[in-house]
């Protein structure tokens, strides 16, 4: 424990180091460098987040060659706030337009879109940041007294375990669904077919491309989220008879009620211990965390019947789950070199370009940048949190624009994110056929959401499930072998979920079938 | 047999439709078709085996269930009371849909001012009132926002002027 | 009718200046992958380079698809006029013409390939938990043990699945390939002693190689690699004559005129002497290529070409 302290205490001298600095010719001394950089980056981040469609990855990609002019730790103190400050930033255009940016915040969209509709923006604003910052905390601290043990833990994670994981995330998948159970199954599995579009991992076969050579990368999550999320809600909007001059008639209150805070707390707690688990796992686990924790908060809530309609809880237990994922999937960078994420790799490269070898022994060589980075991350999810609770009142002023200035600009800002992905017009094509494919579920009664997460996951699942039968050389015991205890116990959990689910569905048929009979 | 629940009837079809598609391209074109056309229609991938599973097995089998699961929903539609099918409305639809179209591919050839303005008043069209000056205002104050935060601020490579134009003032 | 005639005689004289007056305009750097992998960096990192070297502004976009031949393609087709670059590698110029059975374009006839900027070594690492302690002992276990070995790489048809393919040839022996998305979930598994070995590329190796998370047993370059000085070569290890790298570097199209392409690789010759550019480049694992002139880049690219060809067909793998 004492060890911890005085690591702690190195990385916080660290971060608010006082330094001499050179800019346009004049040199400043004593200026608190590293901390602004790390305001600079949760600033960027929150910027960025906000804008649909540019995310983390291209900006941190970009902004590369500035950081080399820096020294590591202050580059590092930067990248990293742009991380988890596009977090941030992602889960407000989540809830005030329905507009996910990045895989975890498509359920945010579900309750928080829903909350904003009813004129309570500004406390689901203040529960994501709120839980985010509590989520950021905790995390943060198993990232520094843990993350060598944790680390050991991801590797025991192979192709069977991540496939049993992944079948895990799509049965919970179905329970994202308000509406029919069947269709939403069905909208899963039609994800998992889109998200086979492009060159198979596993033999370099081109499917489903149809001869479009934009094709043989995949269709891109935000392409599909834009559309089936952002331009399918501006159509869904405009089409209403009497027009709504402005987006919500009542603003409401800024701060969460006191019946909102004793709700918030228990999804809160779960959904960071949920996130701060499945960060860890390098493979993808991070992208399950927001998922995972709505589903649980859905299945153990009393106001499980709320869900979909504006649950606060539904924008509590995912936005913690987020942000504590986003702090733990350091560990395998920090502590095996391992990305486990696009970002993640980018750390790597940034790294690895300062001459720093990433790896178990940054902490012993380098303790003043490990531990540094790691007390960074704590003040910018203080910065975060004290900078975006007053932007709330903004955000909300903004709602009460009228709407044909809003979405001009909605639709004007997805087009340069989308078409900044690759540089080429097809993506906005497709975000445009998704647009317009998302206009016909709706009218039919499918849900997205349970379509994206299906999106998400299918091509991983297909991944491990082939690697896994290649390695295991075809034995199907592979997954429920005692000698696989973790993939055994992963599928006996998502058995156990369906059950859970289908017996309340088939309990209501009875009833209705009771219902018609008498 | 009366379709009772309009809504479920055409979710089904979509959902076998899509099922179908799959399984088709994954699988090729049946034997007989081919012979019949003198060549093969759709390629298709190689199914392999559970043990060495070919790039076909995962999209037949998903497929297979996707268009059950369709089957499945048509059915149910028989039987119990649905709600209908909600009006299509092609206005917002359409213009929507073709701003962001002329936006991606004006966008080299004009440059992002303009690309931004066309995207504006096309998609301000689609709306429900469109008021000449406020949205030549809006767009002239989205272009330069655009210019500022994406091309100056995140430095995309967007051009700022159209081609035709040999020294572009910005930049 | 005579203005425009006068102009068009103009425009016609101006041309053979425009080499001298080259750059007067941005220049476009098209790196064919998504943004954030050690291309495109390596790419961002030249721009800033250049931008200051030329005093215009060198703009990278990002055209990834198809395994980067989008990206290629596009310069291979664009207008030869010095202001349009692209960052080729390896994949694009000599693996993927054998691999794509329609590449768009010919990687000799319609590149002009101006500078080899980065050559990465890959090297043979193996799980800690296997018994093979170095080149001579795997060999012996993999013919003891045939399609027992499997090795990971970062994709089918990657330089790190290749190099696995030509050891399988020229030992003549059996090890089943796992392609994963990148090395890094190979990486992975390979420390969860879930795979065996795998060809990797040093850069994203060294950290797991230094921290003792996996064993290194040889590179795959004829030349000891400076970063591991003590390791071995496959070639000293008994494979003669083994020598694979991954590279890449600058190519533009064919008919870009010569004294552009001369200035340009003078310009990144000048930036890659530069200590704090070496640096950087050297830290993702780059020794300083001995190939400098277009020339020789363009004679390397040729022989690489029919290596792999060659390979390839050999090997089996494909995509399309």
């Amino acid at each position: 424990m004492e060890g911890i302290f005085g690591n702690l205490a190195t990385g916080f001298i660290e971060v608010f180091k006082l330094q001499p600095v050179t800019m346009w010719g004049m040199t400043l001394q004593h200026v608190p460098f590293n901390i602004i950089m790390c305001l600079i980056g949760c600033l960027l981040g929150t910027l960025i987040g906000v804008l649909p469609g540019i995310g983390p990855v291209a900006t941190i990609a970009m902004l590369l060659p500035v950081t080399f002019n820096l020294s590591p730790i202050a580059a590092l103190i930067m990248l990293a706030g742009i991380y988890y400050g596009a977090q941030y930033g992602g889960s407000t255009t989540a809830i005030l337009v329905n507009i996910p940016g990045e895989s975890s915040s498509v359920v945010t969209c579900i309750d928080g879109y829903q909350m904003a509709r009813q004129g309570r923006a500004g406390p689901a604003l203040a529960t994501a940041a709120i839980g985010s910052f509590f989520a950021g905390c905790v995390s943060t601290l198993v990232v520094a007294m843990f993350a060598p043990p944790l680390a050991e833990v991801a590797l025991k994670f192979g192709p069977a375990e991540y496939f049993s994981l992944m079948v895990l995330g799509l049965v919970a998948a179905v329970v994202l669904a308000s509406g029919s159970l069947i269709k939403a199954i069905a909208m899963v599995i039609l994800g998992l077919l889109l998200g086979l579009v492009g060159t198979d991992v596993n033999s370099g076969v081109l499917r489903f491309a149809f001869g479009i050579s934009e094709l043989a990368d995949g269709i891109g999550f935000v392409t599909v989220a834009m559309g089936m999320f952002g331009i399918c809600e501006i159509i869904a909007n405009l089409e209403q008879k009497e027009h709504r001059e402005v987006f919500t008639s009542t603003v409401g209150k800024l701060m969460p009620s006191k019946e909102d805070w004793r709700r918030m707390i228990m999804p809160i707690l779960r959904g960071t211990a949920l996130g701060s688990a499945l960060g860890i796992l390098p493979g993808g686990g991070a992208l399950l965390a927001s998922f995972g924790a709505y589903t649980l908060e859905k299945k153990v809530s009393k106001y499980s019947h709320e869900f979909g309609k504006g649950a606060i809880e539904g924008v509590a237990a995912p936005e913690s789950a987020n942000n504590a994922g986003a702090q733990t999937s350091f560990i395998p960078l920090l502590t095996l070199g391992i990305p486990s994420n696009a970002v993640m790799a980018l750390m790597i490269g940034a790294m690895m370009i300062q001459g720093i070898a990433p790896g178990p022994q940054v902490m012993t060589e380098r303790p003043q940048l490990f531990w540094g980075m790691i007390c960074s991350m704590w003040v910018g999810n203080l910065m975060l949190v004290i900078l975006n609770l007053p932007l709330i009142g903004m955000w909300i002023k903004l709602l009460t624009v009228p709407y044909r200035y809003l979405y001009p600009s909605i639709l004007l800002f997805m087009a340069i994110g989308v078409f900044s992905i690759s540089n080429q017009p097809f993506d906005c094509f497709l975000m445009a056929c998704f647009g317009l494919f998302g206009y016909v579920c709706v009218k039919l009664g499918c849900e997205p959401a349970p379509l994206i997460l299906g999106f998400i996951l299918g091509p991983m699942m297909e991944e491990n499930l082939r690697r896994a039968m290649l390695l295991s050389r075809g034995d199907p015991w592979v997954f429920i072998s005692p000698s696989k205890p973790i993939s055994m116990g992963v599928l006996i959990a998502a058995i156990a979920l369906l059950v859970i689910i289908a017996l309340p569905a088939l309990r209501k048929k009875r009833e209705e079938v009771f219902v018609e009979e008498t | 047999m009366k379709i009772k629940s309009p809504q479920d009837w055409w979710a089904g079809l979509m959902f076998i439709a899509f099922g179908l598609f799959f399984i088709v391209f994954a699988l090729g074109t049946p034997e007989f078709i081919n012979n019949m056309m003198g060549s093969k229609l759709i390629a298709g991938y190689q199914m392999g085996s559970s043990v060495r599973m070919g790039p076909a097995y995962f999209p037949v089998m998903l497929g297979a269930l996707l268009a059950v699961l369709g089957l499945i929903v048509l059915l149910s539609s028989l039987a119990a009371v649905g709600p209908a099918v909600a009006k299509f409305h092609f206005r917002p639809l359409i213009f929507i849909a073709i701003s962001s179209l002329a936006f991606a591919y004006l966008l080299k050839p004009l440059g992002l001012v303009l690309a931004s303005v066309i995207l504006i008043f096309i998609c301000a069209y689609g709306g429900h009132e469109f008021k000449w000056k406020e949205v030549a205002i809006m767009s002239v104050v989205l272009a330069v926002f655009s210019v500022i935060v994406f091309v100056k601020g995140l430095t995309l490579p967007f051009p700022v002027c159209p081609d035709f134009i040999e020294v572009c003032p910005i930049r | 009718m005579l203005r425009l005639l006068l102009l068009i005689l103009l425009a016609a004289a101006a041309n053979p200046a425009a080499a001298q007056a080259w750059p007067s305009k941005p220049l476009r750097l098209v790196a064919p992958y998504a943004a954030g992998g050690p291309i495109d960096i390596s790419a961002r990192l030249l721009a800033a380079k250049l931008q200051d070297s030329l005093g215009q502004p060198v703009m990278v976009e990002n055209r990834p698809g198809a395994g980067g031949n989008i990206g290629v393609d596009l310069i291979a087709k664009g207008p030869a006029d010095g202001y349009n670059l692209v960052m080729s590698a390896i994949a694009t110029l000599a693996i993927n013409p054998s691999l794509y059975p329609n590449l768009p374009y010919d990687p000799l006839q319609d590149l002009r390939h101006v500078t080899l900027l980065v050559q990465v070594p890959n090297v043979l690492i193996v799980t800690n938990d296997l018994p093979a302690k170095n080149v001579k002992e795997l060999i012996a276990l993999a013919r003891q043990r045939p399609g027992k070995l499997d090795f990971g790489s970062g994709s089918s048809g990657s330089t790190g699945h290749l190099a696995g393919e030509m050891f399988k040839i020229m030992t003549g022996t059996y090890m089943v390939h796992i392609p994963y998305k990148g090395s890094a979930p190979a990486l992975a598994d390979m420390m969860g002693g879930r795979i065996h070995l795998m060809f990797d590329n040093l850069a994203s190796a060294l950290p797991s190689i230094r921290s003792d998370k996996v064993r290194a047993l040889a590179t795959t370059t004829l030349k000891r690699s400076s970063f591991l000085p003590e390791l071995p070569t496959l070639d000293e290890s008994g494979l003669k004559g083994f020598n694979m790298t991954t590279w890449w570097g600058i190519s533009v199209a064919a008919k870009t005129p010569q004294p552009v392409i001369e200035r340009l690789s003078m310009e990144i010759l000048k930036a890659m002497d530069a200590p704090d550019f070496k640096d950087r480049l050297r830290n993702m694992g780059s020794e300083p290529p001995a190939i400098r002139t277009p020339d020789q880049f363009s004679s390397f690219v040729s022989s690489e070409l029919k290596i792999y060809t060659e390979l390839v067909k050999r090997s089996g793998a494909k995509a399309d």
